[in-house]
């Protein structure tokens, strides 16, 4: 890192402190969230204060995960995620390499114009595509958020700067000795930009898994449902059981916070050099 | 490298994939705004700019736009002021593990779906009777307030949330561009007797330029397509006197629950208009640019 100077510990100490009250800060709603998910109502009606519960109890979970459609949505929500993101690592690093690598007649124009799509919100879109995915005859269905997500423009963006990076010379090489340009694809490409795969793949997942809008648009019975559509309807249901509803939030929020934990350095590498999010 | 049919089998899908779904969908957005579309009915017609003429005289639509601009605004200054402190602070820490483990905690929040936390927060961080917030403001001798059921407090609930929920991306941000500041723009500083102040305000903030003009340009932009919070915090995506609508709940009200379907894409017509706005004034001022 870069600021080495020695100038007092006391700064340095007062900085430290003040970041752990901040970071306390950041973890509070979640501790408080685990914390409720294991009162019972009666509990946290009558000592709403208690960080930990005087009667623990795993109803609210057993609630979530034997009473509601849990294992339906979890599957639905598993399927979507998995589904785009090896599509879209898929698509993202064939379209960056084509892009990189090949040249052909207006090439910048058709690279700028894709790129330009990136900045339309999905405000401006989603109502004729409401109105496509209807004609398609995928409206309550998973493929609804599937069939147009498979192809990220932010990806082949990604990949291409990373295919930018190879020398021309292993390709070439690898022409000589006969390769062909899938074999060159599979056996250069892909190897050379796994960490912006990584990166992607991340980024997809969690884009996939969190989001709300599209799902709320397109799938409309509960039991086609992802995740985080499941929870807002989950609380609307369980108004007056917080543990429950507590417990839900916590059962989401455990996949992604498991990814997170295991790739956090790709996570904020990836972040860092894609310079976008 | 050369290969006209390899390009072609490729490009060609992918031409007519992002013109199934993304530039016909952006045309078809326009054409609607200039039609009474209801999904449910077999034939809609086209009304010109009626769509445009009710927009301009909708009174529930400036509240919208009102609340955006406030919301996008407030948020976003506090966001860049906050992380950019933090990230500060982040670098001048000696260990590269602390430095670590403070950026991973703030990233917690932005790796968490947002409706799980939205829901967090409405029941058990913003409620009344046991929300954790009113229990500390109690326990200070405070009274109660009621954060998410009053117009007064509605927005700063949000903004308060949204803050919480999104520093951590300028943070990781930020962070990544301090330390591509060279070391010895520092240690000379130090040497001619620049104090930690002058240190950020003369080499990290300007050197920072570039980063800083990015995320700030991204922030806004993202901060002007929310939607979950708005939909989970307020009630209804109202919230009381519609102090909690936003132009995006807007949009998703008219859209599929109105079914008015032409007026909706009316007003993501204004909203595309803002952040193309946004785009183009950054655009500008990125000409002006410069290396280190």
């Amino acid at each position: 890192m870069k600021l080495k100077l020695n100038r007092g510990v006391s700064y340095r100490l007062i900085i430290f402190v003040v970041l752990s009250l901040l970071a306390l800060i950041i973890i509070i709603p979640y501790v408080w969230m685990l914390s409720n998910s294991f009162k019972t109502t009666a509990e946290i009606l009558t000592k709403p204060g208690n960080v930990f519960p005087d009667d623990p109890t795993v109803s609210g979970y057993e609630k979530v995960l034997f009473e509601s459609m849990f294992f339906k949505w979890l599957r639905n929500s598993l399927w979507i995620t998995t589904v785009t993101t090896l599509a879209v690592l898929f698509t993202s690093s064939l379209v960056g390499y084509v892009f990189s690598k090949y040249s052909f007649k207006s090439k910048k124009i058709l690279f700028i114009i894709m790129l330009s799509t990136m900045m339309v919100p999905v405000q401006a879109t989603m109502i004729p595509m409401f109105i496509l995915i209807n004609g398609m005859g995928l409206y309550n269905s998973v493929w609804a958020l599937i069939v147009p997500a498979i192809f990220s423009v932010f990806g082949i963006y990604l990949c291409k700067q990373f295919c930018d990076e190879i020398p021309k010379e292993f390709m070439e090489s690898a022409k000589i000795d006969g390769a062909g340009d899938m074999l060159i694809y599979f056996r250069i490409v892909l190897p050379q930009i796994r960490p912006a795969l990584g990166a992607l793949g991340i980024f997809t997942f969690l884009d996939s898994w969190n989001d709300y809008l599209r799902p709320l648009i397109y799938l409309n019975s509960t039991d086609k449902m992802t995740l985080p559509l499941a929870l807002s309807y989950f609380n609307q249901q369980h108004l007056t059981d917080l543990s429950a509803t507590m417990a839900a939030s916590a059962l989401i929020m455990i996949p992604v916070i498991i990814v997170f934990l295991l790739f956090q350095k790709q996570f904020i590498k990836g972040i860092s050099m894609s310079g976008l999010k | 490298m050369k290969n006209k049919k390899f390009v072609i089998l490729i490009l060609i899908p992918v031409f007519i994939y992002q013109t199934i779904f993304m530039f016909l969908p952006i045309l078809g957005n326009a054409v609607i705004s200039f039609m009474d579309y209801n999904p449910l009915r077999a034939d809609n017609v086209f009304i010109g700019f009626d769509n445009y003429v009710k927009m301009l005289g909708d009174s529930v639509f400036y509240k919208s736009l009102i609340n955006t601009l406030v919301f996008v605004f407030v948020t976003v200054i506090l966001n860049i002021l906050i992380s950019l402190t933090l990230a500060t602070f982040i670098s001048q820490l000696k260990s590269n593990k602390t430095r670590s483990i403070f950026r991973m905690i703030a990233f917690l929040p932005c790796i968490a779906p947002i409706v799980a936390s939205s829901v967090v927060w409405l029941r058990s961080i913003y409620s009344t009777n046991n929300g954790l917030l009113n229990l500390i403001i109690k326990a200070c001798g405070g009274d109660s307030i009621n954060w998410l059921g009053s117009s007064n407090y509605l927005m700063i609930s949000v903004i308060i949330f949204t803050i919480w929920a999104d520093i951590g991306y300028n943070i990781i941000l930020f962070s990544a561009g301090i330390d591509g500041i060279p070391n010895e723009f520092f240690q000379a500083s130090e040497i001619d007797g620049a104090g930690r102040w002058r240190q950020f305000f003369k080499i990290t903030l300007p050197l920072l330029g570039r980063t800083f003009a990015f995320v700030t340009m991204m922030t806004l932009i993202s901060h002007f397509q929310m939607f979950a919070q708005f939909n989970i915090l307020a009630y209804k995506g109202l919230g009381p006197q519609q102090s909690g609508l936003v132009i995006t709940s807007y949009i998703y009200k008219m859209a599929f629950e109105h079914k008015e379907m032409g007026y909706a894409s009316a007003i993501s017509m204004a909203l595309l208009a803002i952040i193309l706005i946004i785009t183009l004034i950054q655009q500008r001022s990125n000409k002006v640019d410069w290396e280190y």
